[in-house]
């Protein structure tokens, strides 16, 4: 089974946000980007399946400026991916409808059975793109999907997809767009040896003009504007009290007179 | 001739959600007197929307979904793009859930649209549609424009209010589109099965969260939590440390590798406030921490704080929240 | 052309390190610290990425990392907890006689089985009766037809209570001096080696430590290391090599005692304003930032040599002799910045002090630092 991987590089999760010198978006001067979130989930939902399907292959892509989309592409390497393809871009890439576009251009001249996305990144937080991908490759696509396990006797994937509501429980043969919410395990981490064995892997590339070529008919446009941060909050403000009864009364008060949320 | 402005919501006991009314509200302000087209996957008989209709929704149109594909959102596309050629739709709302974020994507891709979800505020702007969203987990917040001829955008629920009830004609047609597009074979539905999440409202849902952490020390303790939430009618949630100890089922795993909620009041009990955990809940309006630790980082982003012994506190909280209530 | 830059490939091998010291040690720190015991999920982990047997060549199965790469690997989990990194890197001490003065059939006989799985060494060198004096060493080794018999007693043995394989240095005749120290590759079921009990120390509690006796253990002559009387020169070339890295330990104590002095600083306030706002308070940190940005440049600095090729015995013992000096006062100083809470054991800093001052002794005392640092020095005026 051919698996694909669809990653984004997205700062490091402890990275402290603040504006651009644009204020269009974060500033990334000294950022470090990495796998993180539900693609790192993606990764290694993919890996173990490829363990439990002789024969099969895991590549991972993403599409984004250097350093930072081969820098990622390297950790999945290191993890253990086949191969990686890093779909080249002059510049950072904001929208997460150009980035399916890309995606499902690449896509489609080297098909993979299952096309595994993380179900949305850890910075913007669209969660476009696994369904675009279904409906620009023409297949199902499902989102907040756990527990994705191949059935070998009938040759289908089961998994579960959470809705607000349910947990609904799916088979469905290849080929299929699954945006990962959970992989069985928590993500592996990449052994020493292997990370400076990636290091020395090759790269696949697609050309950004290649890519932009692709994507240029697209009319509909999403671009950042303004990125904020809010207000600090103060900190708490701390209850004194003497006994627990006096302070379930002060925060109880609080709430109804002051936040107005007690109901 | 106006703009087409419509709204696709979601049925819940054969009435349109919280959020799909909320989308409504929206649609009918922006659209300013111009007509908003309601879209439905449903039949009119088996719904009620005349509340629908009040929130400004002028027209309703029912997409009859064959067997499970209502819960396949690729496969409703061709059904609603032929609706949205038919009113020379521009803007598409619809709830920022999991089927409304599904259907944003492969909607936006088909109909070759720029797409935003998880928007908490919207208005037309020089551009295009301008789209304010919380990013990184909220701890920032970007502002979006949505240029093109076609913006589809789904809203946060419980970010906009619930419209007033208005004195609108109601809807002037209730009627099925004929077309749905062909079903991807292939998937099947196998069972559901509801979310677990205690007694309460659901997790996503909830105006109030109650949340237990490592402090609460074992599964037979975390009845504590889920006392205090079913006296605040909230909805229970848990910190990973919780989760992964197996005291209580992974849906209720807030934070960075679970869910991330967005209540009026959120109050974590005996969770030191990783930045994994605040990530998932940091959007809260007023968050109440609970912990014995004075340094724990919970208490950096709540706003009340109590430093105690959760096993006193949340009794203690119990009787008061029972004694106001009258219960 | 001078170039404080790391490459790539030491940008992710400090990265990985990271995120392993901040994610699995980190969190288990002040618990393990608590109660003295030792995490050996932790230390199979480390081994599991790669993390420990640094100076093994990839050959034998090990990470085969040049110094400066090793150092910069401990710094960073010596950010999370030194008494781990203690037990995480005695292998690399345990090891390195072998990897110096082992035969190539040594070599594949003892690395390879050894590092194909999670296992712990000891390095036997210091005795009840003195450690610096290393030449004074009293454990006899007596020749026996193909064997040696070895009696006597090492003490402060890291890991000794967990360890599968043992390195010591015994004499053949206390006479001798150093000239009679001969080393040997003991395994742990040999019948008479005796690790004693685990000692109650006042820091690096994740890293177990005790004595070692030895009763008439018999040691093949096969498991010699180099010849008889050359296990003096193996030691002080063993510890050339080791020494750099507590320099490096140093430097991670000081970062994270930096790191929680200067947020304390911002968050807490008298007098109205946040303490950092107090000149008292920013000459302490800018002091303790000078003692780290020293620490590490030195400690960079006797690694480069090393890796070069040269014995860096002058760079080395500056670097561990001043990190280690430095590591104590700049933890000193964050209790200092806490104040009352700095000395309480809920918060995290008194711990660096109590692991700090390890690094002043071990390895290498510092009084004996400063002794080789001046006789290297001298020889550059003779």
């Amino acid at each position: 089974m051919e698996i694909a991987v669809c990653v984004k590089p997205v700062p490091d999760p402890e990275t402290r946000l603040r504006p651009g010198p644009d204020q269009r978006t974060l500033d990334v001067e000294g950022v470090k980007f990495v796998l993180a979130g539900y693609d790192e989930s993606a990764v290694e939902q993919a890996l173990l399946l490829r363990d439990q399907l002789p024969g099969s292959t895991v590549r991972a892509l993403a599409y984004g400026p250097a350093p930072r989309t081969p820098e990622v592409l390297r950790s999945c390497l290191a993890l253990g991916c086949d191969s990686v393809t890093h779909l080249e871009a002059s510049a950072p890439v904001d929208d997460p409808m150009a980035v399916a576009a890309a995606l499902a251009h690449v896509l489609a001249s080297r098909p993979a059975d299952l096309v595994l996305v993380g179900k949305q990144a850890l910075d913007d937080e669209e969660g476009l793109v696994a369904p675009a991908l279904g409906a620009l490759l023409e297949r199902p696509s499902f989102s907040s999907v756990t527990d994705l396990r191949w059935n070998p006797e009938r040759s289908r994937f089961t998994f579960q997809r959470s809705t607000d509501t349910e947990i609904e429980r799916w088979e469905a043969p290849v080929p299929l767009v699954i945006g990962l919410q959970q992989a069985w395990n928590d993500p592996r981490t990449a052994k020493l040896p292997n990370i400076l064995k990636a290091r020395r892997q090759p790269i696949d590339t697609v050309p950004a003009a290649t890519i932009e070529a692709a994507v240029a008919g697209r009319n509909g446009r999403s671009l950042p504007l303004k990125f904020e941060l809010p207000a600090p909050r103060a900190g708490a403000r701390m209850i004194d009290y003497s006994t627990p009864a006096e302070a379930a009364e002060r925060l109880v008060r609080l709430l109804r007179e002051e936040a107005k949320v007690f109901p | 001739m106006t703009p087409g402005l419509v709204v696709i919501g979601e049925l819940r006991d054969g009435r349109p959600t919280e959020a799909s009314r909320e989308a409504a509200g929206v649609a009918y302000q922006l659209a300013a007197g111009a007509p908003v087209t309601g879209l439905l996957f449903g039949s009119p008989e088996d719904s009620l929307t005349s509340s629908w209709a009040r929130d400004g929704i002028s027209e309703v149109c029912f997409l009859p979904p064959p067997t499970d594909a209502a819960r396949q959102a690729g496969a409703l596309i061709p059904g609603v793009l032929s609706v949205l050629s038919e009113r020379s739709a521009e803007l598409v709302l619809l709830p920022s859930t999991t089927f409304g974020r599904e259907l944003a994507g492969g909607l936006a891709a088909r109909w070759d649209a720029g797409a935003a979800t998880g928007v908490t505020a919207i208005h037309r702007g020089a551009a295009g549609w301008e789209v304010r969203r919380p990013v990184f987990g909220g701890r920032a917040t970007e502002t979006r424009s949505l240029s093109g001829p076609r913006a589809v955008v789904a809203l946060r629920p419980r970010a906009f209010p619930a419209p007033e009830p208005r004195d609108l004609p109601g809807a002037s047609t209730q009627r099925s589109m004929p077309e749905v597009g062909a079903v991807a074979k292939g998937p099947t539905l196998v069972g559901t099965e509801p979310v677990l999440t205690g007694e309460g409202p659901a997790l996503g849902d909830a105006t109030i969260v109650v949340a237990g952490g490592r402090g609460v020390r074992s599964a037979d303790q975390f009845h504590l939590i889920e006392e205090l939430a079913a006296a605040l009618d909230a909805a229970v949630g848990a910190s990973r440390a919780v989760t992964d100890a197996g005291w209580r089922p992974t849906s209720l795993q807030v934070g960075q590798t679970g869910r991330t909620v967005t209540p009026q009041l959120y109050i974590a009990v005996g969770i030191s406030g990783a930045i994994q955990h605040i990530v998932g809940m940091i959007g809260s309006r007023v968050i109440v921490a609970i912990n014995s630790d004075a340094s724990a980082p919970i208490f950096k982003v709540a706003d009340y704080g109590i430093v105690g012994d959760l096993f006193q506190i949340v009794p203690a909280l119990l009787a008061e929240i029972r004694r106001v209530r009258g219960r | 052309m001078v170039d404080f830059s790391l490459t790539p490939d030491q940008e992710s091998l400090r990265e990985l390190a990271r995120k392993f010291a901040r994610s699995e040690m980190a969190p288990h720190a002040a618990e393990v610290d608590r109660n003295g015991r030792f995490p050996e999920e932790i230390y199979r982990k480390a081994w599991e990425l790669g993390l420990m047997n640094l100076n093994v060549p990839a050959e034998y199965g090990g990470t085969g990392l040049g110094l400066f790469d090793q150092c910069l690997i401990v710094e960073e989990l010596a950010y999370a907890c030194a008494g781990m990194t203690t037990s995480i890197i005695a292998n690399c001490l345990a090891l390195e006689p072998i990897i110096l003065g082992a035969t190539p059939e040594q070599k594949d006989r003892w690395l390879k089985p050894f590092c194909a799985d999670y296992h712990l060494a000891s390095f036997c060198l210091t005795e009840p009766s003195g450690g610096s004096d290393a030449a004074a060493l009293k454990t006899r080794a007596r020749r026996s037809g193909d064997e040696y018999i070895l009696t006597g007693e090492k003490c402060f043995i890291t890991n000794a209570p967990h360890a599968a394989l043992f390195t010591v240095f015994a004499t053949l005749d206390p006479a001798l001096r150093h000239k009679g120290i001969t080393a040997f590759v003991v395994p742990r079921e040999s019948a008479g080696l005796l690790p004693g009990r685990e000692e109650e120390k006042m820091g690096h509690r994740a890293s177990a430590t005790s004595t070692v006796r030895f009763e008439e253990v018999r040691v093949p002559a096969t498991d010699r290391l180099g010849a008889e009387g050359e296990g003096f020169a193996l030691a002080m070339r063993t510890l050339d090599q080791t020494r750099t890295p507590i320099g490096a330990m140093a430097t991670g104590i000081s970062q994270a005692a930096l790191d929680l002095a200067a947020r304390y600083a911002l968050q807490r306030t008298t007098f109205g304003k946040p303490i950092a706002e107090h000149q008292a308070i920013q000459a302490k940190l800018a002091t303790m930032a000078q003692q780290l940005t020293a620490s590490r440049l030195l400690t960079w600095l006797a690694a480069w040599t090393i890796d070069r090729g040269a014995r860096g015995t002058l760079e080395s013992s500056i670097a561990k002799c001043f990190s280690s000096d430095a590591a104590l006062r700049v933890a000193d100083e964050a209790i200092q910045t806490f104040g009352g809470y700095g000395y309480m054991k809920e918060y995290p800093v008194e711990k660096l002090l109590r692991d700090a001052k390890l690094t002043q002794i071990y390895e290498g005392a510092n009084e004996i630092q400063r002794i080789v640092t001046a006789r290297e020095l001298l020889k550059r005026y003779a």
